[in-house]
C-alpha cells in the first residue's frame, strides 16, 4: 500500500481544527465531571436518604446505559423541554454526566478505603464532616484515586469520539469528512489514531509524574498506592 | 475539687441485639483519674466513645461541665447542637488504641492542624504551641518527619500532644498502651504520669492495673454493659466484692504470670 504523504500536509490543519474541539470539549467535561464525581460520591455515603437515593440513583443509571444512547437522549430529548444548546455543548454535558458516575465511584472507594480510625479521630477532636473529610480523609484519598482516575479521563477522551454522531467537528468527526473528501481512510485516520494517543499519553505521564511526587513526600511505603507497593517489592529483591 | 465536673446518666447502648451500655450513671470530679478496667467486650470503650458522643447512645444524657453534650438518641442535630457539640469535642481529648494519627501529615503539622481549623488560631500560634507540645512528649526531634516513620510508642505520643494541644480539660484514653510492644509501653505511660501530676480529668480504659493502682483516684469494673463494682484502687483490686470481678483479677494475675 502506497502512503500519499500529501494528505498528511494539506489535511493536518483541518484535522488539527478537529483535534483543537476535541480537546476543549474533553477538558470542560472532566473539570465538570470530576467535581460531580465528588458530590456524587459524598452524596451517596449521605446519611441524608433523599440525598443519597437522588445520588445512587444518577450514578446507577448513567454506568449502566451506553453512552451512545445517553449522547442520543440528550441531544434530542433535552429541546423537547426547551432546552436548545449546540451540539457541542450537549456533547460536553453528556460526557460530563457519563463520566462523573464513574469518577463518583472511584472517589467512593477511594474514601472508603481509608481506616474508620481516620475519621473518627477527626471528629473527636472537633471538626466538623466537612473538615474532616477536607483536612484528613480527602488529602488521604488523592494517592489512591489518582491511578484510575487517570485511567478513567482516558477512556473519557476516548468515549469523545462518539459525539461524532451527534454532528459534533471533533477529531473523530472531522477525520471522516477528511476521508469522504480524499478516500484516503489509511493516511486520514493513522493522523487521528495519533493524536488521540498523544494526547492520552501525554496525560498519563503527567498523572505519573504528580502522583510520584505525591508519594515522595511520605517515603516510608506503607501508603496504600501501586508505586508504593512497587517500592517494596524492589526492596525484597 | 467540684463534683459533677462530668456526669453520665442513665446511659443505654444497644448494638444490633447486644446491649452495649445498661443504665451507665457516672459522677466524675475535676482532677480525677478513673480507670475503666473489664473483659473484652464489656463496654468500656463503647462507654468512652458515648461521652464524646461519637457513638451516641439510645438513652442518657452526658453533661460536662453543667453544659450538654448531647441527651438521649439526638441523631440528627441542629446546627446549634453540632456546633457545641464540635466546640465539646475539641475539648476532650480523645486518645486511641490504634494511635489514629494522620499518615498525610509529618509530626508538626498533625499537631498544628486542628489548632488552625477547629480552633482558629493562626498558624504561627499554633506551630508555637505544637512545637512546645512536642517537646513536652519527647518528639522535638521528630517535628519534621512523616508518622508512618515513628514507632508505635511515639505515635501514640503524638496523639496524645495532638489532643493536648486543644486545651483539654479531660481527656478520654481508649487503652492507650495496648497496641504497643511491651518495651514501648513505658513511654507512654511516663507521659500519662505527668498529665496526672498536672491535675488533667482522665477516663483511661485500660489493662495496665500497674498504672491504674498507682494513679487512679477510682476504678470502676465494667462488665456486660454494666458498671459491677467502683472504688479506690486498693479495695477494688485487694478486696474485690462481687464474684465477677474476683474471676477477672484472677485471669489478669494469671495471665500476667504467664507473660
Amino acid at each position: 500500500m502506497n502512503l500519499e504523504y500529501t494528505i498528511f500536509i494539506n489535511y493536518a490543519p483541518t484535522i488539527l481544527l478537529g483535534f483543537w474541539l476535541t480537546l476543549k470539549i474533553v477538558v470542560c467535561a472532566i473539570s465538570l465531571g470530576i467535581p460531580l464525581g465528588l458530590f456524587l460520591a459524598l452524596g451517596r455515603r449521605s446519611n441524608f436518604v433523599i440525598f443519597s437515593f437522588l445520588s445512587t440513583s444518577f450514578i446507577e443509571i448513567f454506568r449502566n446505559t451506553p453512552f451512545i444512547i445517553q449522547v442520543f437522549l440528550f441531544y434530542y430529548v433535552l429541546p423537547f423541554y426547551g432546552i436548545r444548546l449546540s451540539a457541542e455543548y450537549v456533547g460536553i454535558l453528556a460526557l460530563a454526566a457519563f463520566g462523573s458516575a464513574y469518577f463518583a465511584e472511584i472517589i467512593r472507594g477511594g474514601i472508603d478505603a481509608i481506616p474508620k480510625g481516620q475519621l473518627e479521630s477527626a471528629r473527636a477532636i472537633g471538626m466538623t464532616d466537612w473538615q474532616a473529610m477536607r483536612n484528613i480523609i480527602l488529602p488521604q484519598t488523592l494517592s489512591i484515586v489518582i491511578p484510575p482516575l487517570t485511567n478513567q479521563t482516558l477512556t473519557l477522551i476516548k468515549e469523545s469520539a462518539i459525539l461524532s454522531t451527534i454532528t459534533v467537528h471533533e477529531l473523530t468527526m472531522t477525520g471522516l469528512m477528511v476521508q469522504g473528501e480524499t478516500f484516503r481512510p489509511f493516511e486520514v485516520f493513522i493522523m487521528v489514531a495519533l493524536l488521540y494517543w498523544a494526547l492520552n499519553e501525554t496525560i498519563a505521564t503527567i498523572m505519573r509524574r504528580f502522583e510520584k511526587n505525591i508519594n515522595k513526600k511520605r517515603e516510608s511505603g506503607s501508603t496504600i498506592n501501586s508505586s508504593g507497593i512497587l517500592k517494596q517489592s524492589e526492596n525484597i529483591r | 475539687m467540684s463534683a459533677n465536673f462530668l456526669q453520665l446518666k442513665g446511659l443505654h447502648k444497644k448494638f444490633g441485639s447486644i446491649t452495649a451500655l445498661r443504665d451507665v450513671s457516672l459522677n466524675v470530679s475535676k482532677g480525677e483519674v478513673i480507670c475503666i478496667i473489664g473483659p473484652s467486650g464489656c463496654g468500656k470503650s463503647t462507654l468512652l466513645r458515648t461521652i464524646n458522643w461519637l457513638s451516641p447512645p439510645d438513652k442518657g444524657q452526658v453533661i460536662l461541665q453543667g453544659e450538654i453534650v448531647g441527651s438521649s438518641s439526638s441523631s440528627k442535630l441542629t446546627i446549634e447542637q453540632s456546633k457545641l457539640l464540635n466546640n465539646l469535642r475539641a475539648r476532650m481529648g480523645m486518645v486511641f488504641q490504634q494511635f489514629n494519627v494522620w499518615p498525610h501529615l509529618n509530626v508538626l503539622e498533625n499537631v498544628v492542624r486542628a489548632q488552625v481549623v477547629v480552633a482558629n488560631r493562626d498558624r504561627k500560634e499554633a506551630e508555637s504551641k505544637a512545637r512546645k507540645i512536642l517537646d513536652e512528649v519527647g518528639l522535638t526531634e521528630k517535628v519534621d518527619e512523616w508518622p508512618d516513620n515513628l514507632s508505635g510508642g511515639q505515635k501514640q505520643r503524638l496523639a496524645i500532644a495532638r489532643s493536648l494541644a486543644m486545651d483539654p480539660i479531660l481527656m478520654l484514653l481508649d487503652e492507650p498502651t495496648s497496641a504497643l510492644d511491651p518495651e514501648l509501653v513505658a513511654e507512654v505511660l511516663s507521659v500519662l504520669k505527668r498529665l496526672v501530676d498536672k491535675g488533667m480529668t482522665m477516663l483511661v480504659v485500660t489493662h495496665e492495673l500497674g498504672f491504674a493502682s498507682k494513679f487512679g483516684d477510682r476504678i470502676v469494673f465494667m462488665d456486660g454493659g454494666e458498671i459491677i463494682e467502683e472504688g479506690p484502687p486498693e479495695k477494688i483490686l485487694r478486696t474485690p466484692k462481687t464474684d465477677r470481678l474476683k474471676q477477672f483479677l484472677e485471669k489478669l494475675n494469671i495471665t500476667s504470670l504467664k507473660g
